[in-house]
C-alpha cells in the first residue's frame, strides 16, 4: 500500500518574540523576512519596524506579507505607511498598497475625505476606488462632494464608476451637473449615463 | 452583479456559469421576496440578512460526494504529480492535503483515484492529510461511513472494491484506506494550526475561501503558500479564482484544470 | 466571411470595459474581458486573441506585471500585441510600459474612434 499515514510534524508552533521579528526583518534571507513580516501582525510593538521596512522591501511576496500584517493592525501609523506606497512610480507597489488599504477601509474611513481631496489626481483616482468598499450611504456623499468641483476628467470617471455600483439617488443631480461640465468628454458622458440609469432603477432605501 | 460577487467573494462566473447564476438569483429573489433584480442586488450588496452567504450556499453544491470535480483529480495524475517528481530535491514522499475535508469524501477520493488511475502509485510513498475546522466532521471522516448519495459517481466495481456495505444503505470505506489517510483539525486562518503540518506537493482547497472576508482570505492564502513546497500546486473550487484573492501564486493552466503554483526560485520546473 | 478579430480588454472598471465593448463590437471585433492580470493569464491560453488592451492599475496584479509575465512565458501568447491604457501620462509611465513589453500606450480617456483605429491597426484589419 503506497499510501502512508505519518504522525504530524514535531515542530510546535512557537510564538515569535519582538526581538526575533526585528532581527528577522533585517535578514538577507527572503524566507526569514517573510516569516518575520507575518509574525509581526500579532506584535504591536513591531509595527513601527514593519512600517519602516516596507518601502525598502524588494521581494514581492515579503511586501505582500508586510502589507497584510500592517492592514491587520489597522491603525493610523500603519495606514500612513501604506499610503506612502500609493504614491509610488511603480504600478505594482501602488496596486499592492491599494489592496491593503481596502482591507482597512472600515478602520480608516476617516482618511478618505482627505485622500479624495489630495493634490495629486492619481491619488484621488485611487481613493475613489477605496470608496467602493464603503456602504452606499457613506460613499455617495463623499463622491458627490468630489464630483461637484473635480477638474480632472479621469478622477470624475473613477468616482462615477463607483457610484454606478453603489450610488444612491442623491447622486443623480450631481451626475447630471458633472455631465454638463464636461460635454466634450465622450467616455465620461457615457459613464454618467450608465451610472444614472443604474441608480435610477435601484430601490430608494433597501430595507434589511 | 457578477462583478460585485467577484470582488466580494472571489467567485468567478464565466459564460457557461451564467445559466446557473440566473437560476440561483431567481431562487434567492423568491426566497427573499425581492420584487425585482435591482432590489435583490441592493439586498445582496448590503449583505442584508446574511444574503451573501445564503446566495453562495445556494450556488455551491454543499453536499460533498466522491469524485466531485474529478477533472482536478485527473489533472493530478495526468500532470501535477509528474511535475512534482521531475522537480526533484525530494526528501519525503509525495504529500497531498485536502482542506477542508468535511466528512472525508475528498481525501478518500484522492486516495482511491491514485490507486486506480496512477500507474506509478506503487513506486512512491504518498501521504494524504484531510483537515477541517469542524471536529464532528473530522470524526465522521475517520469513521468513513457514507450514504448512497456520496457514492453516486462511483461505479459498482469501485464501490465493491473500496467499501464494505453496512446496514441501512450505508457503506464504510475499507480499513486499509481509513488507516492511510490522516485527519486533523485545522483553521486555515490560524498559522498555529496550519504550520505544524509542514509543506505539501498538492493542496486541494475548494469552496471554502469564498466564505471568508478579504482580510481572512489573504491570511489563509499566505498560510497555504507557506504550506506548499516551492513548485507545489494548489487547486481551488471550479468557480473560484486567485485573481481576487492573492498575487502570491503563479497561474498554471492544464487541459483539465486551472491550478495555482508556488513559485520555485530554483528555476523552471519543466513546463512549457 | 473572415473570422472576426478578437480583443481582450483587461480592466477592472466595469464602465471602461463596457465602453470598449460598445466601441469595438459594432466595428466587428469580438470582445473578451478580464478583471485583472491573473484572470487574463487564466483565460488566455485557451483562446485565439489578436490584441490585448491592458489597464495598469488593477487589483492583485497590475497591468505591467501582467505584461512582463506574459512576455517571459514560453507560450504562443507571449508575443500578443498589447496596447496599454492608463490615466497616468508621465514620460516615466510610458517608459515603464515599454520596458514591460507594451506595443503602444494610450492615455485615458480614450475616444471610441481611437480604440477602433488602434484595434484595427494591431489586428491587421484594413482601414474602412
Amino acid at each position: 500500500m503506497p499510501l502512508v499515514r505519518k504522525s504530524a510534524g514535531a515542530q510546535p508552533a512557537t510564538t515569535a518574540t519582538a526581538a526575533a521579528v526585528l532581527e528577522g526583518l533585517a535578514s538577507s534571507s527572503e524566507d526569514i523576512r517573510w516569516a518575520a513580516a507575518r509574525a509581526a501582525a500579532d506584535l504591536p510593538e513591531c509595527a513601527p519596524a514593519l512600517a519602516a521596512a516596507l518601502p525598502a522591501e524588494s521581494a514581492p511576496r515579503v511586501r505582500t506579507a508586510m502589507l497584510t500584517s500592517l492592514a491587520r493592525r489597522g491603525d493610523a501609523r500603519s495606514a500612513a505607511a501604506i499610503l506612502s506606497l500609493l504614491r509610488s512610480d511603480d504600478a505594482s507597489l501602488r496596486v499592492a498598497a491599494l489592496d491593503a488599504l481596502r482591507l482597512m477601509i472600515h478602520g480608516t474611513a476617516e482618511l478618505l475625505p482627505a485622500l479624495l481631496g489630495d493634490r495629486d489626481p492619481d491619488i484621488r483616482i485611487l481613493s475613489c476606488e477605496l470608496a467602493r468598499a464603503l456602504p452606499g450611504e457613506t460613499a455617495t456623499p463623499l463622491l458627490c462632494q468630489l464630483l461637484r468641483h473635480e477638474p480632472e476628467v479621469n478622477v470624475c470617471a473613477a468616482a462615477v464608476e463607483v457610484l454606478a455600483e453603489a450610488g444612491q439617488r442623491e447622486a443623480l443631480p450631481v451626475l447630471a451637473q458633472c455631465a454638463a461640465r464636461f460635454p466634450d468628454e465622450p467616455f465620461l458622458c457615457f459613464a454618467i449615463q450608465v451610472a444614472a440609469e443604474r441608480i435610477s432603477s435601484r430601490p430608494p432605501h433597501p430595507r434589511v | 452583479m457578477c462583478d460585485f460577487l467577484y470582488r466580494r467573494t472571489g467567485m468567478v462566473f464565466n459564460e457557461t456559469k451564467r445559466y446557473y447564476v440566473a437560476r440561483r438569483v431567481s431562487e434567492r429573489m423568491t426566497a427573499t421576496g425581492s420584487g425585482s433584480f435591482t432590489s435583490y442586488f441592493a439586498r445582496l450588496r448590503t449583505d442584508a440578512g446574511n444574503e451573501i452567504e445564503l446566495f453562495i450556499n445556494a450556488f455551491t453544491v454543499n453536499e460533498t460526494y466522491f469524485y466531485r470535480e474529478d477533472h482536478q483529480l485527473h489533472c493530478l495524475t495526468a500532470n501535477l504529480l509528474a511535475e512534482r517528481l521531475r522537480a526533484g530535491h525530494r526528501s519525503t514522499g509525495l504529500r497531498i492535503w485536502c482542506a477542508p475535508c468535511s466528512t472525508g469524501e475528498e481525501p478518500y477520493s484522492v486516495a482511491m483515484w491514485l490507486l486506480e488511475n496512477w500507474p506509478a502509485v506503487d513506486e512512491h510513498e504518498i501521504e494524504i492529510l484531510g483537515s477541517d475546522i469542524d471536529t464532528v466532521a473530522l470524526q465522521a471522516s475517520a469513521q468513513g461511513i457514507f450514504g448512497k448519495r456520496a457514492l453516486m459517481r462511483l461505479s459498482e466495481p469501485l464501490v465493491g472494491k473500496y467499501f464494505v456495505p453496512l446496514q441501512n444503505e450505508r457503506w464504510q470505506i475499507i480499513e486499509e484506506l481509513r488507516q492511510s489517510v490522516r485527519f486533523s483539525q485545522v483553521n486555515l486562518i490560524d498559522p498555529a494550526t496550519t504550520r505544524p503540518h509542514g509543506q505539501f506537493d498538492v493542496i486541494f482547497c475548494r469552496n471554502v475561501l469564498i466564505y471568508f472576508d478579504d482580510a481572512s482570505r489573504r491570511v489563509a492564502a499566505e498560510n497555504l503558500f507557506e504550506n506548499l513546497l516551492p513548485g507545489g500546486f494548489i487547486c481551488l473550487g471550479h468557480s473560484e479564482s486567485m485573481s481576487r484573492i492573492s498575487p502570491l501564486f503563479d497561474v498554471r493552466r492544464f487541459d483539465d484544470a486551472i491550478v495555482y503554483q508556488r513559485p520555485d526560485p530554483r528555476g523552471t520546473y519543466g513546463h512549457a | 466571411m473572415a473570422t472576426p478579430k478578437t480583443v481582450m480588454v483587461i480592466e477592472d472598471a466595469s464602465l471602461v470595459r463596457l465602453y470598449c465593448r460598445s466601441a469595438l463590437e459594432p466595428a466587428g471585433f469580438r470582445v473578451l474581458e478580464a478583471l485583472n492580470g491573473i484572470e487574463a493569464l487564466e483565460k488566455l491560453p485557451g483562446l485565439a486573441v489578436d490584441l490585448l488592451i491592458v489597464d495598469v492599475n488593477m487589483p492583485q496584479m497590475d497591468g505591467l506585471s501582467f505584461l512582463r509575465k506574459l512576455r517571459q512565458s514560453a507560450s504562443s501568447i507571449a508575443a500578443l500585441p498589447a496596447l496599454v491604457t492608463s490615466t497616468e501620462s508621465r514620460e516615466a509611465d510610458f517608459a515603464a510600459a515599454r520596458a514591460a513589453g507594451a506595443n503602444y500606450y494610450l492615455v485615458k480617456p480614450v475616444a471610441r474612434e481611437q480604440l477602433v483605429l488602434f484595434a484595427a491597426m494591431f489586428c491587421g484589419v484594413p482601414p474602412q
